[in-house]
């Protein structure tokens, strides 16, 4: 292949539209002939400076240009078209800002769903269905918190005086009860676990009528679950 | 005003609304593009900003490069658009959308340009001028230091005028293939000519602009 030849297949060629067969006598007589091969590169060079040329970026401009050109052709130039809202000079503006306030309602409600997850459910909570029906929300009469280091233990109203029962109770012996103190802090149940006998049922009923302090968590009451042992022995002086 | 009206007469007997044969478009883009369009038809304005933000670039990008200034371009692509809309309903789905406003393009810059010199407007001296300026402004932004900056500026502007000393019709097709990606097949679809005719043109283009840039150099 001659100078005339490769030179009249050079751009195809840079192309990768040749024939095999072309395209290697032309790649051989590149190799061969320096003239032809800087010819190549100089080409090559030119088109990539075409390839980096910078390129515009839109404005946004036009359509709303092109929509008042048609508009003045059709009406004719009127104090209308100086004195338009801003979503009729820019139309895309509307919807653009909706796909920000869809993002912007979606962030909120994720933030307002988490931050309700942290705060102490209320009693309207049993009534959402599922497994809150069959337990109770923590912390009321139903489902009450026991003492930690969070819970303190619910404090007597009236302190150290011992129910009338107990005073009168005749005998040694152990009462081993749990007490329920509600959040408005009145007993909302009183279990005898050990020591069943008349007074120990005579006791646990006085203990239904006492009032607490109620506990609070977050600054919320809550019911509290605690256990209590009332013991009596006779202590006698020697004599 | 008047100018536009001529403008206008010239444009629609030039671009002469012909159905575009070949350079197929996907499906999937079609069926989007026959939405947008039934929508402009029916008087969407919506549909239509729609429709000029996604070409806007291109059409802008496109007359800058055939007419060399940057005001031109975008003043141009107001005509383009007002073309668009007025004859898309002779938009007959056979090319791409993009392929048909490409056409119009070229043609609208094409009609420019043949105004310009029966107004003795020297494209060659203004439009280099104009035009230095346009690149040193687009340039000016990008590039990592002060070096690199003034050399793709400087690179810019020497392609850019190599570009303005090409014929209108090589300028065209070397920059649908080089700037725009187009392939051969819708470059001829585009503008209307045999795919051959475009690969020897194409052929003549790089070799001139080969030799004007070792000129400018």
């Amino acid at each position: 292949m001659n100078c005339s030849a490769a030179r009249a297949r050079l751009s195809e060629f840079i192309d990768r539209e040749l024939a095999a067969a072309e395209s290697r006598a032309v790649g051989a007589h590149l190799r061969e002939c320096g003239e032809c091969a800087r010819v190549l590169r100089e080409t090559q060079d030119a088109l990539s400076l075409l390839h980096e040329l910078p390129r515009q970026r839109p404005t946004g401009s036009v359509a709303s240009a092109v929509l008042d050109r048609l508009e003045v052709e059709r009406r004719g130039a009127s104090l209308q078209a100086l004195f338009r809202p801003a979503w009729s000079v820019r139309p895309l503006i509307v919807p653009s800002l909706l796909h920000g306030a869809l993002v912007f309602a979606v962030v909120l409600s994720g933030v307002l769903t988490l931050d309700r997850a942290v705060t102490p459910r209320d009693d309207s909570a049993a009534a959402r269905g599922g497994w809150s029906n069959k337990l109770a929300p923590s912390g009321t009469e139903a489902n009450p918190l026991f003492p930690s280091s969070n819970v303190a233990v619910p404090q007597l109203r009236a302190r150290g005086i011992m129910p009338e029962p107990f005073l009168r109770w005749q005998g040694e012996g152990s009462v081993f009860l749990e007490t329920v103190v509600a959040r408005d802090g009145s007993v909302s149940a009183v279990t005898l676990i050990e020591g069943d006998s008349e007074e120990a049922r005579a006791l646990a009923d006085a203990l239904r009528h006492e009032r607490f302090v109620p506990a609070r968590v977050g600054g919320r009451p809550v019911a509290v679950s605690f256990y209590r042992l009332f013991s009596r022995m006779e202590v006698r002086g020697r004599t | 005003m008047s100018k536009l009206l001529k403008l206008g007469a010239e444009v629609s007997v030039a671009s002469g609304e012909i159905a575009l044969e070949g350079a197929a478009a996907a499906p999937a883009v079609v069926a989007l593009e026959d939405g947008l369009v039934a929508r402009c038809l029916s008087g969407d304005g919506f549909a239509f900003s729609r429709l000029v933000a996604l070409h806007e670039g291109m059409v802008v990008n496109l007359s800058q490069r055939l007419l060399g200034d940057r005001e031109e371009a975008r003043d141009l692509a107001q005509d383009v658009f007002l073309q668009v809309f007025r004859t898309l309903g002779r938009f007959q789905g056979r090319s791409s959308l993009k392929t048909w406003i490409y056409r119009i393009t070229v043609n609208q810059c094409r009609n420019r340009q043949r105004w310009w010199r029966r107004r003795r407007r020297d494209r060659a001296v203004s439009l280099e001028q104009l035009n230095a300026n346009d690149e040193a402004r687009l340039a000016s932004g990008q590039g990592a230091t002060a070096f690199e900056r003034v050399a793709r500026r400087e690179a810019a502007q020497r392609v850019q005028a190599a570009l303005l000393g090409l014929s209108f019709d090589h300028r065209s097709i070397l920059v649908l293939r080089e700037v725009e990606g187009m392939r051969c097949d819708e470059i001829a679809a585009t503008l209307g000519v045999p795919e051959g005719t475009v690969k020897s043109r194409l052929a003549r283009a790089r070799e001139q602009l080969r030799r004007l840039l070792l000129r400018h150099a």
